[in-house]
């Protein structure tokens, strides 16, 4: 198990005065079977004349909340202390089959799915970010062969996109389209867990966008993973039988998460679960400030290979 | 050459005896004072300002829809059936929209693929789970129904977004009674007037619990929309403030209106702009016509959309075929009114079907409306043929096709005097606490001579529409 206190940090200037400003957050982390969050706060300057707490459609606690009153600049500090038990599963070969699976979740009429099957399906079309075109099955067909258990499967489409990418924060933006990054081959986590959402829905696989963050400052001699400063995305595919039914992959990184990734939310794509989106009335151009610090609170987290 | 069911007259020339009344009377019609009562319906419509936007004309083009003097006449019993079928059919789309929204019952029974509806981009993730008053999701639907023979109605598609065309409904029927007030006193027609009575309490017990007078008020995205005018009108025959986007805001979660007397709170929204461009902060960031922070107030209860947002993934054309199914599922009964044979281009067997019989049938856009990209076989060239081929191969899951049904005729006044023309009949039907409708419809007509597209925009024109009291 181990254990965390996480900052994230946003401040926004925006240049000249704002007078209403509305905004959606998914900052509070997301309760699972493998984590618990010990204490959560988060500190809004200046004060929000209105907030609430609820859930998404993807059950993610979402915070909303408004300004009314002229403000120049807007600092949002999440804080947490968190922990995150092992969950990683430790053979891919014994996952059902990914074309037994696939065969599984296409709809037959009169035919009545499985209840899991089912909700996973909320995962298996196009979404916002996530156009599923042929072109994305093409490139995938050399690590599904018929037969191939699915986790090994995803496993090989995962070191195929990490080993053929390059990680690049100058090549795309939030709205880059997936070809055009298996085009250009370079790209941010957000690109590549995407891109590898795109390749299982292609494959006719259910996959989640997992959002949260990495472990800032890993333990003594390990080095420190790519994206550990900002927010991190990585790729939850659905596996039936193995796990708890979901299994995490992160294509950036080339490894199953267990302790050291911390979830947040997840939903279809990145415009599910944004950290921050808002709507505002005035102010200049403005590009957020983001920082987020994760910190090891005991040594606990000593887990990794 | 097929033959086509003429309205009012029978195939060996005979008048039909709904018809007998009228036929009496426009043999007695001066074709002068016809044409003269044509010309002034133009110019009262002109001065009144009932206009429609062309897209894709030159912007802010306005134009009249044409009026025909000829009404499409409705007998009681054909009327009965017909009304009977619509309550049916919107019953069990409203069913459907409150299904799909929670349990989903009718994918977990295997009746309709869970591609269909969660792959649907008109699918609203925001909606799943949320409770809306009176389980009501298309407070107003427009169905679009046409005749092929005899008793043979068959409905073409269902409009559950921001159904318009009810305001010509309205006018055509106040020009009737300007024009020729002598025949509705030879004539007992149902009357349709009322529609904003009814349309105004419909949207009233739509409030949310709780509240004892409800504001109601009409959303428009503005002047450059194509039933701006529509939007005007029904607020001012409702009395109640037609407002744009800007003119609202939401304070701790509660919807408020910028008025003179100062702020005011809005229970239910009638509203005309599509779900994409309601609210920036959950739909389309680039929105400028909506209100931030709408969806959220919608979601506490705090305020009624009419139409419920995400009712789109009802009325898509991909949807469409399952309707018979959705009657059965959620109402136990066979449907009355019948669906148009549909051709599912994602199906490799009915991809193929429809390339290789492109000449005979009628291909549409899946999530297309208005006329828009679509394609009638027999009436289109070689070429366009060709380049609606490459757009099926390109894209198939885009298309659906149907058999070009034989539209029945009415007779129309056209240039060279009275002709037969295709028609259609759009009802609008009015669901809350009951259902409710006025009996008729907007009957669009193809001007053009053999035409089958009855779409304003595609310049078609209207009639008024007679059910006849027994």
């Amino acid at each position: 198990m181990a254990r965390y206190h996480v900052i994230h940090e946003t401040r926004y200037d925006y240049g000249s005065s704002v007078s209403l400003s509305h905004q959606m957050l998914h900052l509070v982390p997301r309760t699972s079977q493998w984590q618990n969050c010990l204490d959560y706060r988060l500190d809004v300057t200046p004060a929000p004349v209105w907030r609430k707490l609820g859930t998404d459609a993807f059950g993610n606690p979402v915070e909303w909340f408004a300004f009314y009153e002229p403000h120049e600049a807007l600092h949002i500090r999440s804080e947490m202390h968190i922990e995150v038990h092992p969950h990683r599963i430790d053979t891919l070969s014994d996952s059902i089959a990914w074309d037994a699976l696939a065969g599984r979740l296409t709809y037959r009429s009169g035919g009545h799915p499985d209840i899991d099957d089912l909700a996973a399906k909320r995962y298996l079309f196009e979404s916002p970010h996530v156009r599923i075109k042929h072109e994305l099955a093409d490139y995938a067909d050399d690590c599904f062969t018929p037969g191939r258990p699915v986790l090994e499967a995803t496993a090989a489409l995962m070191e195929k996109i990490f080993t053929e990418f390059e990680f690049d924060p100058e090549a795309t933006t939030d709205t880059t389209p997936v070809l055009e990054v298996l085009k250009n081959k370079r790209g941010v986590c957000q690109d590549f867990a995407h891109l590898m959402i795109a390749c299982l829905r292609a494959k006719g696989l259910p996959a989640r966008y997992m959002s949260g963050y990495l472990l800032t400052h890993p333990p003594a001699g390990q080095p420190r993973m790519v994206g550990a400063d900002a927010s991190h995305a990585w790729v939850a595919v659905y596996a039936p039988g193995s796990g708890d039914g979901w299994i995490e992959f992160d294509p950036t990184n080339n490894l199953l998460p267990d302790t050291q990734h911390i979830t947040i939310a997840w939903g279809r794509d990145f415009s599910d679960v944004s950290p921050l989106r808002g709507v505002i009335l005035g102010g200049g151009g403005h590009e957020p400030e983001v920082a987020v610090t994760v910190t090891p609170l005991d040594d606990a987290t000593a887990d990794t290979p | 050459m097929v033959a086509f069911y003429n309205e009012m007259n029978t195939a060996d020339g005979g008048v039909r005896p709904h018809y007998s009344e009228f036929a009496k009377w426009l043999q007695t019609a001066a074709p002068e004072r016809l044409a003269r009562k044509r010309a002034e319906a133009d110019l009262t419509f002109h001065r009144v300002g009932i206009t429609f936007a062309v897209y894709g004309e030159d912007a802010g083009k306005e134009r009249l829809i044409p009026f025909d003097i000829v009404p499409r006449i409705i007998p009681a019993d054909e009327w009965r059936d017909m009304s009977a079928g619509l309550r049916q059919r919107v019953k069990a789309l409203n069913a459907f929209l409150h299904d799909i929204y929670h349990d989903q019952e009718i994918i977990a029974a295997g009746h309709i693929p869970a591609a269909q509806v969660l792959g649907n981009r008109q699918y609203r993730p925001e909606m799943q789970g949320v409770d809306v008053p009176g389980n009501i999701y298309a407070h107003i639907a427009g169905v679009d129904i046409v005749r092929a023979g005899e008793g043979e109605f068959y409905v073409l598609e269902d409009n559950l977004r921001v159904p318009s065309g009810v305001s010509y409904m309205i006018e055509d029927r106040k020009m009737m009674m300007r024009l020729f007030p002598e025949l509705f006193s030879r004539h007992k027609v149902a009357p349709v007037l009322h529609y904003p009575d009814l349309l105004f309490d419909s949207l009233r017990t739509a409030a949310p619990d709780g509240v004892e007078d409800p504001t109601v008020v009409v959303l428009t995205p503005g002047a450059y929309n194509s039933a701006y005018f529509e939007h005007t009108y029904l607020a001012q025959q409702m009395g109640v403030e037609l407002v744009e986007g800007r003119d609202l805001f939401v304070r701790d979660d509660t919807v408020w209106m910028r008025t003179t007397r100062g702020d005011e709170r809005v229970d239910v929204i009638y509203r005309r702009i599509d779900d994409d461009y309601l609210d920036p902060l959950a739909f389309r960031e680039d929105s400028m016509l909506g209100v931030p922070g709408l969806l959220s107030a919608y979601k506490a209860g705090r305020v009624t959309l009419a139409n419920a947002i995400g009712t789109g993934v009802a009325d898509d054309k991909s949807i469409y075929p399952y309707v018979p199914e959705m009657i059965r599922f959620y109402l136990g009964e066979e449907p009355i009114l019948n669906n148009v044979p549909t051709y599912m281009c994602r199906k490799p067997d009915d991809l193929d079907y429809v390339l290789n019989h492109l000449g005979e049938l009628v291909v549409k856009e899946v999530h297309g409306a208005g006329g828009y990209g679509m394609l009638v076989g027999p009436a289109a060239s070689a070429g366009e043929i060709e380049r609606f081929r490459e757009r099926l191969i390109a894209e198939p899951d885009g298309y659906i096709a149907q058999p070009t049904l034989a539209l029945s005729n009415c007779p129309t006044f056209v240039d060279a005097g009275i002709a037969p023309r295709h028609i259609d009949l759009r009802p609008f039907i009015l669901s809350g606490e009951e259902v409710r409708m006025v009996p008729g419809g907007l009957t669009r007509v193809a001007l053009r001579e053999g035409s089958l597209v009855v779409n304003s925009s595609q310049g078609g024109g209207t009639k008024d529409t007679w059910v006849l009291e027994e």
